[in-house]
């Protein structure tokens, strides 16, 4: 069972890949979506409320049924529904892909929401000249630059002509680019921001790290044997006391019986 | 409440508590790094969560297939990409098939293909084959809704797959489904292994929604004590966990399990079975390279604090 455009052969909801009415289609369904949101815009506070309720309840009831509705039991492909509940129990479980899928793209809006909101306030200190601007140019240069080599690499790999540029003998500018930002760059500082962290925690465990009360004390003695179990040579030794101690009330329980 | 700045301190209880940071920052950066340069073959005894992951990826069929969940960027590389070059080595030595996706970090499946390149040159120069993408490996890249994606692999796992491309070595994009790593596949129990290498939540992500498949984890050494309640459960079958879990995989890569010679590692558990390693070829990597300077590291850190609290508990009784 598939939903909407998934639907084969197609119905209203779709329509031949790359044909004249899938665009169409397109273009009125952003038209619509746009109205909406403008009509969203001027609606009165108490109905935009309701909308976003209704959503979020409805994006969450999904799921809500998917967990608590029976499931179907060795389902076989050609099985079909009996009645209304196994009906919906077949729907819920073909649909869960498909929801799936609209969270994943609903996720990367995010991103766009995410480049938005740094724009804005970037690009707004930078206008006005406020305090450390030149760290919000450094910052808006690097998004720049590396959406542009990012994307642009992308083009050309999806080019079935381009499979070259899998040997970097074969790069050019644009893959040079690329690759010194994000291996040379970005990683590389990833690695260094986050070897930084060490430092602050050893200066947090010598400063910070004090038996000030009962409690305290539990912490820091329970945090100092997981840091102590993460040492090998340490475990090892006391895996030996341990077999040790085994071993020796072994030798009593034999001695014991006997 | 912590001392910020060093004080005119005259007990040494006062000078204990008042050491400038630049010092601590310059003894431990000699710590960490001298070892480094002069490592000493340290004792060690695997754990059984070790000698369980290893023993079960040995189990897969040679040819066999797997999905790999890499969530791991190069802010964690210390133990995760030790981690994933010691899988990989197992997983290319026994020719198992894996299909590479990513739930925590956009950056993880470029971080991750990268890895796969190295171990894979690796090997060839060592006389292997080389891994190919799309014949031997097929990345489905990043999924950012983490939990409708893990549900969607446990019920229908080719429809997360479906639209996906991947680059063939010598062609253009094609469509991942007819990747020969799909081929046979329906459902996710037709999956021999899932195996996530994380140093994020996603761990609990995946075990929340994967029940048709067994699971095995590769974690950083701090997220050892809340995985090992689901190793001890049986949920993982085994766990990999830190600079340690590397080191044990790398001492079972050259020794194997129950195999007679001077370094022998038992295990009761499987007593009657004998499983192989690779001596000989090249199984040491990050976990034997930093064993040792992560013993000082941490020897450190609880020194700093013995000291620290020692400055107190002296200048506490002299104040009072």
């Amino acid at each position: 069972m598939n939903l909407l455009a998934q639907v084969d052969p197609k119905t209203f909801w779709n329509a031949p890949n790359s044909s004249a009415e899938l665009y169409v289609k397109l273009s009125l369904a952003l038209l619509f979506g746009i109205g909406l949101a403008i009509g969203l815009m001027f609606a009165p506070p108490q109905m935009r409320k309701m909308v976003i309720f209704t959503v979020t309840f409805v994006s969450g009831l999904f799921y809500v049924l998917f967990w608590l509705f029976p499931a179907p039991i060795n389902r076989q492909p050609s099985d079909a529904p009996r009645g209304p509940i196994e009906g919906l129990s077949f729907w819920i479980s073909d649909s869960q892909s498909v929801v799936a899928s609209l969270t994943n793209v609903i996720s990367g809006f995010l991103i766009g929401l995410g480049i938005y909101s740094l724009l804005r306030v970037h690009l707004g200190k930078i206008a006005k000249q406020q305090k450390d601007w030149f760290f919000s140019a450094v910052l808006v240069t690097c998004l720049c630059l590396m959406v542009f080599f990012g994307y642009a690499d992308w083009k050309q790999r999806l080019d079935p002509q381009n499979f070259i540029l899998a040997d970097p003998k074969n790069w050019g500018f644009i893959n040079y680019g690329r690759d010194l930002l994000f291996d040379g760059l970005l990683q590389n500082m990833d690695a260094g921001m986050f070897s930084i962290v060490a430092f602050y925690i050893m200066s947090a465990a010598y400063r910070a790290f004090r038996a000030r009360s009962v409690e305290a004390t539990i912490l820091l003695v329970t945090a100092l044997i997981v840091i102590l179990s993460l040492m090998g040579v340490v475990e090892l030794m006391w895996g030996g006391v341990m077999d040790g101690i085994s071993k020796e009330n072994d030798g009593l329980k034999a001695l014991a019986e006997s | 409440m912590a001392i910020n700045e060093p004080t005119n301190a005259t007990h040494w209880s006062e000078k204990l508590q008042s050491v400038p940071k630049p010092v601590i920052f310059g003894i431990l950066l000699l710590f960490s790094t001298v070892p480094l340069f002069f490592p000493v073959q340290l004792p060690n005894k695997p754990i059984d969560a070790s000698i369980d992951f290893y023993a079960q990826a040995m189990k897969i069929p040679d040819g066999g297939k797997i999905i790999l969940c890499s969530d791991w960027t190069n802010s964690t590389r210390g133990e995760s990409k030790g981690e994933m070059e010691a899988l990989l080595r197992i997983l290319m030595r026994k020719h198992i098939k894996f299909v590479l996706l990513s739930i925590g970090d956009v950056q993880a499946p470029q971080v991750a293909k990268d890895t796969i390149r190295e171990v894979s040159d690796e090997e060839v120069a060592k006389g292997g084959t080389a891994y190919k993408e799309f014949e031997d490996f097929v990345n489905l890249g990043y999924y950012a809704a983490a939990e409708g994606t893990i549900l969607a692999i446990n019920n229908k796992v080719l429809s997360v797959a479906q639209g996906k491309k991947d680059f063939p070595v010598g062609a253009g994009p094609k469509d991942a489904l007819l990747s020969p790593v799909f081929s046979g596949i329906k459902t996710v129990s037709d999956f021999n292994m899932f195996i996530l290498v994380t140093a994020s939540s996603t761990n609990r992500t995946i075990l929340e929604r994967i029940t048709n498949c067994p699971m095995m984890y590769m974690v950083t050494g701090v997220m050892v004590p809340e995985n090992t309640s689901y190793y001890a459960s049986g949920q993982l079958k085994g766990l990999c966990g830190g600079v340690k879990g590397v080191f044990d995989l790398e001492n079972l890569m050259e020794y194997g399990i129950n195999n007679p010679g001077p370094h022998e590692i038992e295990s009761e558990k499987y007593k009657g079975e004998s499983i192989p390693g690779w001596p000989g070829k090249t199984n040491t990597g990050k976990g034997t390279a930093y064993y040792f300077a992560l013993h000082f590291a941490l020897a450190l850190l609880v020194v700093a604090v013995a000291i620290g609290n020692l400055g107190m508990f002296v200048a506490k009784r002299r104040s009072k």
